[in-house]
């Protein structure tokens, strides 16, 4: 058995990853890096649109700062989020672009003078200030009100992952790619590390270290149409899971994207409409504004994606012979804009469809873009359940996002969590509570166990195929537990998934290959997805509210009164077929925004008794504070610097602002 | 578009598709590689993505290859079809004959079958390259950021789009002769680093890195990187700007 | 804040070998370690001087066939040509050393561009495998053509030293009869065909590479700068091989109706000193 040291071991070499490990690092611990693929292809390279962050220098963005953006947040959670985690994250954001920056990140940037911009259908000529010349720009995104969105064309998150794993680079940190971590070390307490597979050889090998990260991104593959990558299974949280005793939360919150080609699944950017892009049913009409007056193609993503499907489901669908799908006209933006700002939408278009955008309508549909949910942590992104073990990006349930995540937070997130998580584990491993006890004989029996779950599904020889079960799941969560849910379709799906997850006990391999084995890899994975997709079935069928991402056909209102609460789902027995689910309250009293209306989407929300009382508490403190600034008012209301590092806590300088003056 | 010329009729049959794959298995010693067939219906839209992994789940389920994002932006499917490097999971089957060939990249590290290991040498040569942005003081966070003029944040882009996939290795001349060689993939990140105001090293420093013969004077101008890169980078160009640069310096 | 900040920066630290991955070959890694002894120059000045002295090359071979296709306007106009080279217009009288001197220098230059674009050619049987397997399954034009290149360098090595042996040894020989002779009656049109072949390929897409490589005439548009650069190279090659071969056809009719007198020397019209020297050829 092959033992490798480190202080800090972080699972995942996407952009969370990797800068929770260079944060770690810079701190003096020694990290090392798990990564299923060489870090840079990992799915992080696949945010097109751009980067949130409140820097208000483009014209369109000013009189922007991290209080929009906080509530804007709020709203777009549909106030599932955790407040005090939104003020960090929107504190943090404009530092994380900038640092971003000065690591080499091409971001767009404001040219003073004139420019013709489409908005709301029409041509629209803005004049930039000489004074923001050659600062960062930004573009229009859903849910926002302030153009706040930094870009690097489209092609944001491959800039901002090769910045910051060329800094990885820099920095010495050993990225070990192709490996895949099987099971946490942990004695039900404390996680020591990981039993960690060689994705060439087939090998195993114990990781062990004072500190475990866990930021292995979403599990978009738990569904047939999804934008993401293959390799996001959510295998990282599904070993969480395994444990017993750590919960993943709030997994039935899953996002759908409106606008991904159809029926290959694949990605365009929701800056095709923040740019000026339409939606247009069968007839060319464009039917947004009769749905959402106020935001139309803007609206959250939640809110398009479902007008979309219901307006699909009202006859007025497109259809070619993969099914029904609705069109998406960047047309009128011109070929110049599409060449420089959209051109990985091009390049798809160009290839996956035959299509140039600039001349032909895209088909697109919503399909599985984001899970909101994932390994539930503290503020500083310790996991629940087991010291030294930490979670962070889209792995984690940190809970910035609540029940629907804003377009251009996520990517935000991966650098912003990275940056304050990184820090966490620095200060765990530094202290008392971060010293290695563990035996080998724990580590042994950890990687024992590993490996029988490996000989144990080679050498069955059953009679179920691993790809067929896979295809089967897939589909039903498609169907079953997508953009519009009802109680007895997913009742149903809970029970197809059961049946899966017993069959998927009993898997026959056609062959075996030396080294690692395809086959052996995916069925071993089945079994986890599997647990994954009943967190997320059985969480959903027992929600019966509608929130955010989460709709029900059969529970349409939003429930504050009941609902108000995170799902932690957890697997404490593993030879349950159901996940226990548990509840954790969010604290109306201590939210900085009680719940109100959304400003889109519906408004027949059941109110919570105590968000009257807190509202009017603010309300107060607001007006007592009337003539404080900004920073005094929201300090009263809910304090949170003090949870951030301190060298992230200072305040943002804007153009006509210095630090410590406020607008 | 060549690709609307190729369209099937409507209402014809659909093609039968033999994809011959070479197979090879390094970690058992005793395997030699073949080329094994592998027949399947073609169907509309049908890319390399979708009849890989459509073999593998009906076919051959140890049949390896590598995909990531399969939209085109991560690089990871590179492999020789019908000779020549090409990003498997956007080529379209209808854009080839009914027989087709699969190889796994040239040059690099075989893992098995069509996967090869690009992550190991890709992040070797950043190393060996210093392809980051070096800085010497520490970043303010809380100020503004530093100006920069737009059409220069879009020419570093430009370069910066660079997927690391290796076409432009596959199809090199000197770097299938000389192992040592960096590549278009490694002189395209010097170019773009150099073009960077961010990064203060001067042409004497980036000699040292690319000033012989495994860096840009290696390179014969055959130009195969700049004609198959999936990404259409200015290969051509830039390698020509470096070597004037690179060349001027050498003078002294 | 901005104090604390300071007190933990965020410049990379050095790079600790330990944690180096592997990938990079062993030599390349201590160059890069290595860094506080200079680089050597001479790759960038060897580069430079194989572009440089290819440049020349392709020049000469320009010029060379503008003196030689002169036999097409008349006889005399070659003879006088010749005489020019051998400085009859500055000394008064013709110095076939000159020739000699040139052919010479020729000689050096093509030794030191060959010797310079060998370095680059495949060394060894495992590396022209390599390089020929790349070639036929790439298909690229490019890459095919260096291969041409290769080929012809190879030829032509072999037959200018042929052709310059001779330039170099019997320098007065040059003139319209004398010249012709050597073609037909001295049998060595063959050797011309494949100069001539040899050459404006190996020419003409040499200039068309120094083009590229240096990113000379490009323009804007590096794709559509290519596509005219490639017409460029067509027209070249398609102009000098034709009037090369209609200058070879010159010569071999010419030599074919001088082939009774082969070894007399020409004369131009109006010429009252009969400079003619036996050749021993009667």
């Amino acid at each position: 058995m092959e033992i490798i040291h480190s202080d800090v071991l972080v699972i995942g070499g996407g952009l969370a990853g990797l800068r929770a490990g260079l944060a770690a690092q810079k701190r003096g611990q020694q990290v090392i890096i798990l990564s299923l693929v060489p870090p840079k292809r990992s799915h992080s390279a696949a945010a097109q649109g751009g980067m949130q962050a409140s820097l208000a220098n483009a014209l369109k963005g000013a009189g922007d700062n991290e209080d929009v953006h906080f509530e804007d947040t709020v709203r777009g959670s549909d106030w599932g989020n955790d407040q005090e985690v939104a003020r960090m994250f929107t504190h943090v954001a404009p530092k994380a672009v900038r640092e971003l920056a000065a690591w080499g990140v091409p971001w767009n940037r404001v040219e003073a003078g004139e420019r013709t911009v489409i908005i709301d259908g029409k041509p629209v000529t803005l004049t930039e200030s000489a004074d923001a010349h050659g600062l960062i720009t930004a573009r229009d995104f859903g849910g926002t009100r302030k153009w706040r969105t930094c870009y690097v064309a489209d092609g944001t998150g491959h800039a901002m992952l090769y910045a910051v794993s060329d800094q990885t680079i820099a920095a010495g940190i050993p990225v070990h790619e192709r490996r895949e971590a099987v099971a946490l070390i942990h004695d039900g307490e404390r996680c020591h590390g990981a039993i960690v597979r060689n994705l060439i050889d087939g090998k195993l090998s114990a990781y062990v270290a004072k500190a475990t990260c866990i930021a292995t991104g979403g599990f978009g593959r738990l569904y047939q149409a999804t934008t993401n990558a293959v390799i996001n299974e959510g295998i990282g949280a599904a070993i969480a899971l395994d444990t017993g005793v750590v919960p993943l939360a709030n997994m039935e919150a899953i996002q759908f994207h409106p606008t991904a080609i159809f029926p290959a699944g694949i990605l365009v950017t929701e800056g095709c409409r923040g740019d000026g892009g339409l939606l247009r049913d069968v007839d060319g009409h464009r039917f947004m504004p009769d749905y959402e007056p106020e935001k139309k193609e803007l609206a959250s993503r939640d809110v398009v994606s479902r007008r979309m499907e219901a307006h699909i489901k009202a006859g007025k669908g497109a259809s070619n012979r993969f099914g029904q799908h609705l069109w998406l006209d960047i047309t009128l933006l011109g070929e110049a804009h599409i060449n420089h700002k959209l051109r990985e939408v091009k390049e798809i278009c160009q290839y996956f469809l035959g299509i140039d955008p600039a001349k032909q309508w895209i088909p697109v549909r919503p399909a599985q873009h984001y899970s909101m949910g994932g390994i539930r942590t503290n503020a500083d992104g310790a996991a629940r359940g087991l010291r030294g073990l930490f979670a962070c990006g889209e792995a984690a349930c940190w809970d910035l996002h609540g029940f629907n995540r804003l377009g251009g937070n996520s990517v935000a997130e991966t650098v912003v969590s990275g940056m304050i998580v990184g820090e966490a584990i620095a200060d765990f491993c530094a202290s008392t509570a971060g010293e290695l006890t563990v035996s080998t004989a724990l580590i042994r029996q950890c990687f024992e166990r590993a490996q029988s779950e490996f000989a144990a599904i080679a050498n069955h020889h059953g009679k179920e195929s691993a790809s067929l079960l896979l295809r089967e799941m897939q589909a039903t969560m498609t169907a079953q537990v997508g953009i519009v849910r009802h109680g007895e379709a997913m009742n149903a799906a809970v029970n197809t998934l059961q049946d899966l997850l017993l069959r998927s006990r009993d898997l026959g391999l056609s062959g075996r290959r030396s080294g690692a084995d395809p086959e052996l890899t995916l069925a071993w994975r089945l079994q986890k997805m599997l647990k994954l997709a009943l967190c997320v079935s059985y969480g959903a069928l027992q929600r019966t509210e509608s929130r955010g991402a989460h709709f029900r056909e059969d529970y349409p209102q939003r429930n504050d009164a009941d609902w108000l609460k995170r799902t932690l789902a957890s697997w404490p027995n593993s030879e349950q077929t159901l996940p226990t689910l548990n509840y954790e309250s969010l604290d109306i009293a201590r939210m900085e925004l009680p719940p109100g209306w959304r400003g889109y989407g519906t408004r027949d929300a059941i109110e919570h008794p105590l968000t009257a009382g807190r509202q009017a508490e603010v309300e107060a403190t607001r007006a007592a504070l009337a003539s404080s600034d900004r920073h005094a008012v929201q300090a009263a209301l809910m304090p949170f610097r003090h949870l951030l590092p301190a060298h992230l806590r200072g305040d943002n300088a804007r153009i006509g602002q210095h630090p410590g003056e406020n607008a | 578009m060549i690709t609307l010329f190729r369209k099937p009729k409507p209402g014809a049959a659909p093609r039968r598709l033999t994809l011959h794959i070479l197979r090879c298995n390094p970690a058992d010693p005793a395997s030699k590689p073949y080329l094994q067939a592998f027949e399947l219906e073609e169907a509309e839209g049908m890319t390399l993505f979708i009849a890989l992994n459509e073999i593998r789940a009906t076919q051959d389920p140890s049949l390896q290859f590598d995909f990531v994002c399969r939209a085109g932006i991560c690089g990871s499917c590179a492999m020789l079809v019908d000779g020549r490097p090409a990003l498997a999971c956007r080529t379209l089957t209808r854009d080839y004959g009914s027989d087709i060939t699969l190889a796994p990249l040239p040059f690099f590290e075989l893992i098995g079958d069509l996967s090869v290991n690009t992550g190991k040498w890709m992040r070797g040569t950043a190393e060996r390259l210093q392809t980051w942005i070096a800085q010497s003081e520490a970043v303010d966070l809380d100020a503004l950021e530093a100006r920069m003029e737009p059409a220069l944040a879009e020419a570093i882009y430009e370069l910066d789009r660079c997927i690391e996939c290796g076409c432009c290795i596959a199809g090199c001349g000197t770097a299938q002769m000389n192992e040592n060689f960096v590549g278009a993939v490694g002189l395209n990140k010097i170019a773009r680093f150099r073009l960077d105001p961010r990064d203060t090293r001067s042409d004497a420093e980036f000699f040292e890195l690319i000033g012989d013969d495994d860096g840009v004077f290696g390179c014969m101008s055959l130009l195969g990187c700049h004609d198959l890169c999936p990404k259409e980078l200015p290969l051509q160009t830039q390698i020509a700007f470096l070597r004037r640069k690179m060349a001027v310096t050498g003078l002294y | 804040m901005s104090q604390i900040a300071k007190s933990s920066p965020l410049v990379p630290p050095a790079l600790p070998e330990a944690h180096r991955q592997t990938g990079i070959p062993e030599l390349a890694r201590q160059s890069l370690n290595e860094s506080s002894t200079r680089k050597s120059r001479w790759p960038a000045r060897l580069d430079l001087l194989q572009s440089l002295s290819g440049l020349f090359l392709a020049l000469f071979l320009v010029a060379h066939m503008a003196f030689v296709s002169s036999i097409l306007i008349s006889q005399e106009l070659f003879y006088r040509v010749a005489r020019f080279f051998e400085g009859e217009w500055l000394f008064g009288q013709p110095y076939p050393i000159l020739v000699s001197l040139v052919a010479a220098g020729i000689t050096c230059l093509l030794v030191v561009h060959a010797w310079l674009a060998m370095r680059k050619f495949p060394a060894g049987y495992r590396q022209y495998r390599a390089f020929t397997a790349h070639k036929s399954r790439l298909r690229h034009n490019d890459t095919s053509l260096w291969w041409l290149q290769v080929l012809t360098g190879f030829g032509l090595f072999f037959l200018t030293t042929i052709h310059l042996y001779d330039m170099l040894s019997q320098p007065s020989m040059i003139g319209p009869y004398e010249s012709a002779d050597r073609v037909w009656s001295g049998g060595m049109w063959p050797i011309y065909l494949m100069l001539l072949f040899t050459a404006e390929l190996h020419g003409g897409i040499g200039l068309y590479r120094l083009a590229v490589k240096w990113g000379w005439f490009v323009g804007d548009e590096p794709d559509a700068g290519r596509r005219r650069l490639r017409r460029v190279r067509h027209v070249f090659s398609t102009f000098f091989i034709t009037l090369g071969l209609l200058t070879l056809l010159a010569y071999i009719n010419l030599g074919r109706a001088h082939a009774e007198l082969a070894g007399e020397r020409y004369v131009p019209p109006g010429n009252t000193l009969n400079t003619t020297v036996n050749a021993g050829k009667h």
